[in-house]
């Protein structure tokens, strides 16, 4: 196939790093604040909702890698093109790389919100963007083998924080959760699709694909990765469920972090503290991954360098980030990301099945016929 | 090599620049411990902080300053004009309200505690008998900084289970629950100490009515599991069965140290609404009459049951009064909620309902053991 790609055996990954790169692409600035959006639908069976968000990812990856395996090594971009021609796959492609770039300025903008609230209301848009800009070019600059292993320690040491979770369970009531399924089934839907902002990242394995080296075992990781982050969001979904009661939920714009403003240890008072500033080596991998994807297609379609588009795109995302100001600006663009990435994370890829699988048979039965002549 | 250099030089401009952002220092900041909020005379709130000054070479210096404004944050600005150092709110620990501002509404507080992300979750709120602004201008001769020492006593009687538990979090939970009302301790001034003497109890934002400080084992019963508390019951003569004691006397005080208790509610009939309320007490028997022989497994049955029911007769007594005044602090609400689907209880309807809600106090009490001397 003529857009499959080479990639020299040295610049390539083990599939067991999937595992970290998928699940740290997942966990970001959503898991913030996701409970109070989903709690808006499926209320006290917001949890529900987490799971079936939770099987839809792994439905949607299964999709995924089917498609990519029907290629071999190439990734979205490329079967794009191989799909649609060059000038429709080019559009498809643009439109992706945007969608990229406006995953990457959510999450960026979300965390400069996040400390503009809690610890520095003084501290301009922009020193923050920048700062945080600066730190990704300097990882993008190492290549793919660095953002990765950024992926790996990012959720190596952010492992403790998990076990923070058990501190709330002291004022938790288990019975906030009674009785169960009193919401109808499409109430619980659409706290699954609220979902689609907290749960997408995963798509990076339809770009990483072509760079690991045992692609066999690709699979297996993703799957497993996936499942980690639904049992930790369903875990976060219930300490939160339970530790806050119905109105106080609905009112708390980041329940996770307030979950931790509670904790407090005689050498340190307010614990959510320094969970917001170590959440920059959380949402570092992310930022990183999806300029990594955004540099990949620009790279496919109009053949850039990659320290000219990282210029480019920094600049553009350094501008936005400086005029989108307010809460409800920010909340609005969550809101509207979150909508068009349900449509391009959990149905298109999908859609993109059925036509590579359609295309395949077509071809292969002309190949018969053409022997056949 | 050269491109490695530019990265670096922006990362050390970067690390530096962090230093730039706005700075507490410890000794230029006044710490507020505590505040109290009273009805202003003019304007809409007066507000009554206790800050605390660090003085690294002196003793620190502890300032009550009295403020009147619209509101709180504007208190906040008139007291800055008083003092030579910022105030922070990081460290408040306990949120005073006076008697009339508890009668009004505490809405408003509750929301604008919550909204500010430097208050902690853990503080603790209570209400005044009176004025707060009286209880802490007072010049008191043992204590030097009221505000810590009034967060030293609810923590204390908090902890060790003798006051109903009253952190923000716990308020605004159950304040912004469907089925369950606030409740918080009342402190006031008792010549040269400061003393908790009862329980407040809300309707919704409203303070309704009290409980004196004696119930308060009752009511922490009633709303929780327990863990720790010493109690004491006058038992009365009715209750006390002929077999423990021979001569009359009208009544005889007996002190227990509960060890633990739970609490078991039960929906029974949705429609009234009923509830079984089935109560496990483990006790420790500390005080009692001397004529009473411990030993004989006969007498502690007797006196167990003497017990059990003075308990429920005394528990059916605090939920009545809460009913009365439509203040649901005990959570049957929730219970209702939990247990009937597609009930679409709201706040008014809970309270509608509650007034006519029937309770069965079932009270299992046991003693474990009692001292070393029988």
């Amino acid at each position: 196939m003529k857009s499959s790609i080479q990639i020299n055996p040295k610049d390539m990954i083990n599939a067991s790093l999937v595992f970290f790169v998928v699940h740290s692409a997942q966990v970001g600035v959503g898991i913030h604040g996701f409970q109070r959006v989903v709690y808006q639908d499926a209320e006290k069976d917001a949890w529900i909702s987490v799971l079936i968000a939770g099987l839809a990812t792994h439905i949607v990856a299964l999709c995924m890698i089917k498609t990519l395996e029907i290629y071999g090594s190439n990734d979205l971009y490329g079967i794009h093109q191989e799909v649609y021609g060059k000038w429709i796959g080019n559009f498809f492609n643009v439109i992706y790389i945007l969608y990229c770039g406006i995953a990457f300025f959510s999450v960026l903008r979300n965390y400069i919100e996040v400390i503009q609230t809690w610890i520095f209301p003084g501290l301009a848009t922009w020193f923050l963007s920048a700062t945080l800009i600066i730190i990704i070019i300097y990882a993008f600059s190492g290549g793919l083998r660095v953002i990765v292993g950024v992926s790996f320690f990012s959720i190596m040491l952010a492992l403790w924080i998990i076990p923070m979770l058990l501190f709330p369970l002291k004022y938790a009531y288990i019975e906030a959760l009674y009785p169960i399924l009193e919401e109808d089934i499409i109430a619980i839907l659409k706290g699954a699709k609220s979902m689609a902002f907290t749960i997408i990242g995963f798509e990076i394995i339809q770009i990483m694909y072509p760079f690991v080296k045992d692609k066999e075992n690709v699979k297996k990781n993703v799957h497993f990765s996936l499942l980690f982050t639904t049992i930790l969001y369903l875990i976060v979904m219930l300490v939160s469920l339970t530790y806050y009661s119905e109105g106080k939920l609905e009112k708390t714009i980041w329940a996770t972090l307030t979950l931790f403003s509670f904790i407090s240890f005689p050498f340190m008072e307010r614990f959510e503290f320094v969970a917001i500033c170590f959440w920059m080596l959380i949402i570092l991998p992310n930022l990183c991954l999806y300029l990594w994807a955004a540099y990949r297609g620009a790279h496919r379609v109009i053949k850039i360098s990659g320290t000219k588009f990282v210029w480019i795109f920094s600049l553009l995302v350094f501008i936005a980030t400086i005029f989108v100001q307010s809460r409800s600006q920010i909340n609005m663009i969550n809101t509207q990301f979150g909508n068009i990435a349900f449509y391009i994370i959990f149905v298109y890829p999908i859609i993109l099945l059925l036509i590579v699988m359609l295309k395949k048979k077509f071809t292969s039965k002309k190949e018969q016929n053409n022997e056949k002549v | 090599m050269r491109k490695f250099r530019i990265y670096f030089i922006l990362l050390v401009l970067v690390s530096i620049l962090v230093g730039c952002t706005e700075t507490n220092i410890l000794d230029r900041v006044g710490l507020t411990t505590l505040v109290g909020y009273d009805v202003g005379t003019e304007e809409k709130i007066s507000t009554t902080a206790v800050v605390r000054e660090i003085n690294p070479e002196f003793q620190s210096n502890v300032e009550v300053i009295t403020t009147e404004n619209e509101t709180s944050k504007g208190n906040r600005m008139k007291a800055n004009r008083k003092l030579s150092k910022k105030i922070t709110v990081g460290q408040m620990r306990v949120v005073l309200f006076g008697e009339e501002v508890a009668k009004g509404d505490l809405h408003f507080y509750i929301d604008s505690l919550l909204e500010n992300p430097s208050v902690s979750n853990g503080l603790y709120l209570a209400v005044v008998e009176g004025e707060t602004s009286e209880l802490l201008q007072h010049e008191y001769k043992n204590i030097d900084d009221i505000g810590q020492h009034i967060y030293r006593l609810m923590e204390q009687n908090i902890k060790n289970e003798h006051m109903i538990s009253s952190t923000l979090h716990e308020i605004a939970h159950d304040y912004y629950m469907k089925g369950k009302d606030i409740a918080m301790p009342i402190i006031n001034r008792d010549e040269e100490f400061v003393e908790l003497t009862g329980v407040a109890l809300f309707h919704e934002g409203k303070m309704v009515s009290a409980f004196p400080v004696e119930d308060s084992f009752y009511l922490k019963i009633m709303r929780d599991n327990f863990k720790a508390g010493i109690f004491e019951t006058i038992l009365q003569k009715e209750d006390i069965p002929p077999a423990l004691m021979k001569d009359t006397i009208t009544e005889m005080p007996v002190a227990f140290d509960a060890i633990r208790s739970k609490r078991t509610l039960k929906l029974v009939d949705p429609a009234t609404p009923e509830f079984d309320v089935q109560l496990k007490i483990k006790a420790r028997l500390l005080e009692v009459h001397p004529d009473i022989n411990t030993g004989d497994p006969k007498v502690i049955e007797a006196l167990e049951s003497a017990v059990s029911k003075n308990l429920s007769k005394e528990l059916t007594r605090i939920v009545a009064q809460s009913q009365s005044v439509q203040s649901d602090i005990f959570g049957f609400g929730d219970k209702y909620r939990s247990s009937v689907r597609n009930s679409e209880l709201t706040k008014d309807k809970w309270h509608e309902m509650y007034k006519n809600m029937k309770i069965n106090v079932k009270v299992k009490f046991e003693i474990l053991r009692d001292g070393v001397f029988e």
